[in-house]
């Protein structure tokens, strides 16, 4: 946020009187406005010889403030949003599908939880070339372990799509695949990086392709382990600022996010989700994938849905 | 000066009259219902994820939003102003129309001819979500203004201010403490910083418009296995295949991590689990049957509920 000096152009009566007044109470930027206490400042600004002047400061702060959040909207608005904005995206995988009644939702971060080999880079690649294969718009991959591949990734489009030796079957299948952007991510710095572009892009629409409906981050939780050992709270403010940065993109964008994590043993060799009990709270619909022991059939429940019982299951074959 | 200020008097007997039925104590829905609560009351709901605290939330905010009564119809709301900041950014409108809907066709039995009265309900309700916060604390500042905006617009007063939760940006605060620069009197932004001003403008707000303010707290349970985890884990259990096993311990310690000014504001603290009683006697129950307990005031007994789609039903 502004240090006051940068606001005068825009705004004359943020003068250098006012801003004498505003340090000699230690208040430099807009930031130390919103955590001082402003009664007292007015209070203040009543006893200089230009309160007048110094109230209209007072006011116009507040009025700039005012655009540092996010829109107050009612009930009518939000539902209008949620209902013409935020639409349900299928992936393309019959039992994940039919389990969330139609497929991911747009604006919601989804995390699939599995132990490894478990099908969660294979949904991943499957959703994405369904999207980018029916034209639904662009999907954004974050791959952090060199797990994406383009085989697979043609192998499913080839699929949804038919006659592709064609030769309009060959310009479409170039075209679904120029619509699949993927980055290979190796530290969430990166990913902080490819994200804060990503939204500036979409803010001033120079993201290349069609809109991002679809953004991909296999697996989230390789990013995020190797910082939380660290002693002290850095670790677990990355990863509170990397969930509020993917739920923003969400729903400011009307994206599907959804985003992969590992298990980890837990007491009594129970797998659980790996991450700990900040994370847990991050998602809006979380999703555990298993395999079953001799076949390729995976099963997908429930473990926390925001308008679904959990532990609802379905089986699908990868 | 001041003397003469205090002879005068501040209000009319209109304004008072006004102000004291404001003020009276409402019961809430349960399980908010054991204990009164007045305007001015800070109610903390802590509770493991996954424990009806959003849910609560909705229920009380739709009885807020209903009219007392509508064409002739009671609908028993109090057809007041609902300020829902979220901090979880999970919030899902449609649970809260839903809900709305099933009151309204209570008495009615359909929609049909009803969208008006719908559509006022729901503009009784706003909205807003912080990503950090700065942008909750400059909510939290233009309140005020957006509050008096508000009830002019609908003529009506505000009677509840939700948080859900406080506290979801507890490490990104205590990870962004840097050293102020520039002027010695420098207020430094940190998490004790931001705490303090966030209490103090709820309290200002709270002596203008007088409100009940319902905050839910993400808490983890000390006792992992026998309460939060329990649904999960039950699920892990049958994907891993290994059988379950009962923990029957009923201790309640979770680690506080709210700091103290925090503390010294709230007046009321219930705290809101999952029951894992019911997946083993009942495990193919549709409805999670939930408890409630009252944590200040004391009242050393539990609440169970069931959250159901018509609202959360006691069921002790």
């Amino acid at each position: 946020m502004a240090p006051f000096k940068a606001l005068e152009l825009e705004y004359p009566i943020i003068d250098s009187n006012f801003q004498t007044f505003c340090a000699s109470h230690g208040i430099l930027s807009v930031e130390d406005f919103l955590i001082h206490d402003l009664y007292e400042l007015a209070a203040f600004a009543k006893q200089q010889p230009t309160s007048e002047k110094l109230e209209q400061g007072i006011t116009q702060i507040l009025s700039i403030i005012d655009e540092q959040h996010q829109p107050w909207v009612n009930g009518m608005e939000l539902l209008d949003d949620t209902l013409h904005r935020k639409h349900v995206v299928p992936t393309g995988c019959e039992g994940v599908d039919l389990l969330l009644g139609g497929g991911l939702h747009e604006g919601q971060l989804t995390e699939l939880v599995g132990p490894s080999s478990s099908g969660k880079t294979q949904v991943c690649l499957l959703a994405a070339s369904y999207l980018a294969s029916k034209h639904m718009g662009t999907v954004v991959y974050l791959d952090t372990g060199n797990s994406f591949s383009t085989q697979r990734i043609a192998e499913f489009v080839g699929r949804f799509s038919n006659h592709m030796f064609s030769q309009a079957g060959h310009r479409n299948f170039q075209k679904v695949m120029n619509n699949i952007l993927c980055h290979s991510v190796f530290d969430i710095f990166t990913m902080f990086n490819v994200l804060h572009q990503l939204e500036f892009n979409m803010k001033s629409q120079l993201q290349k392709g069609g809109q991002v409906r679809l953004l991909i981050v296999d697996s989230i939780s390789s990013l995020i382990t190797p910082i939380l050992g660290n002693i002290g709270s850095q670790g677990r403010a990355l990863m509170t600022s990397a969930g509020y940065l993917l739920k923003k993109l969400a729903h400011e964008h009307n994206i599907v996010v959804l985003v992969t994590n590992h298990t980890v043993g837990g007491e009594r060799g129970i797998p659980k989700p790996a991450l700990g009990q900040i994370w847990k709270t991050v998602a809006h619909v979380r999703l555990l994938l298993s395999a079953d022991h001799g076949n390729d059939t995976r099963s997908i429940s429930v473990l926390k849905h925001p308008s679904m019982a959990s532990g609802k299951v379905a089986r699908f074959r990868v | 000066m001041a003397a003469k200020r205090w002879i005068d008097g501040d209000e009319t007997a209109a304004e008072m009259l006004s102000r004291v039925s404001s003020e009276r104590p409402f019961l809430l829905l349960p399980p908010l219902h054991r204990v009164p609560l007045r305007v001015g009351n800070v109610v903390e709901l802590a509770g493991p994820s996954s424990s009806a605290k959003t849910q609560i939330l909705i229920q009380a905010a739709v009885n807020c939003i209903l009219p007392r009564e509508w064409n002739g119809v009671h609908y028993g709301g109090l057809e007041r102003l609902v300020m829902f900041i979220d901090l979880d950014c999970r919030f899902d409108i449609l649970r809260l129309s839903e809900m709305l809907k099933h009151k309204i066709m209570e008495p009615n039995g359909s929609m049909h001819d009803h969208e008006e009265l719908f559509a006022a309900c729901m503009r009784r309700f706003m909205y807003v979500r912080c990503y950090d916060s700065l942008e909750f604390l400059a909510t939290l500042k233009t309140l005020h203004h957006r509050l008096k905006r508000e009830k002019a617009m609908h003529n009506v007063n505000i009677q509840l201010l939700m948080i859900d939760s406080i506290g979801p940006f507890h490490w990104v605060d205590r990870g962004s403490t840097f050293f102020p620069l520039g002027s010695h009197n420098r207020k430094c932004l940190s998490l004790q910083s931001i705490s303090e001003t966030v209490v103090q403008e709820i309290r200002k707000l709270l002596v203008l418009h007088p409100m009940l303010v319902i905050a839910t707290k993400e808490i983890v349970l000390g006792n992992v296995y026998g309460t939060d985890g329990a649904k999960q884990n039950k699920y892990m259990l049958e994907a891993s295949g290994i059988r379950s096993i009962t923990s029957s311990s009923q201790q309640l310690p979770y680690r506080e991590f709210m700091p103290p000014i925090w503390q010294s504001l709230i007046t009321h603290k219930i705290l809101v689990r999952a029951s894992d009683d019911h997946l083993l006697i009942r495990p193919d129950q549709e409805n999670s049957l939930y408890l409630s307990e009252w944590l200040l005031p004391s009242l050393g007994y539990q609440d169970k509920f069931v959250v159901k789609d018509a609202g959360i039903f006691v069921v002790s």
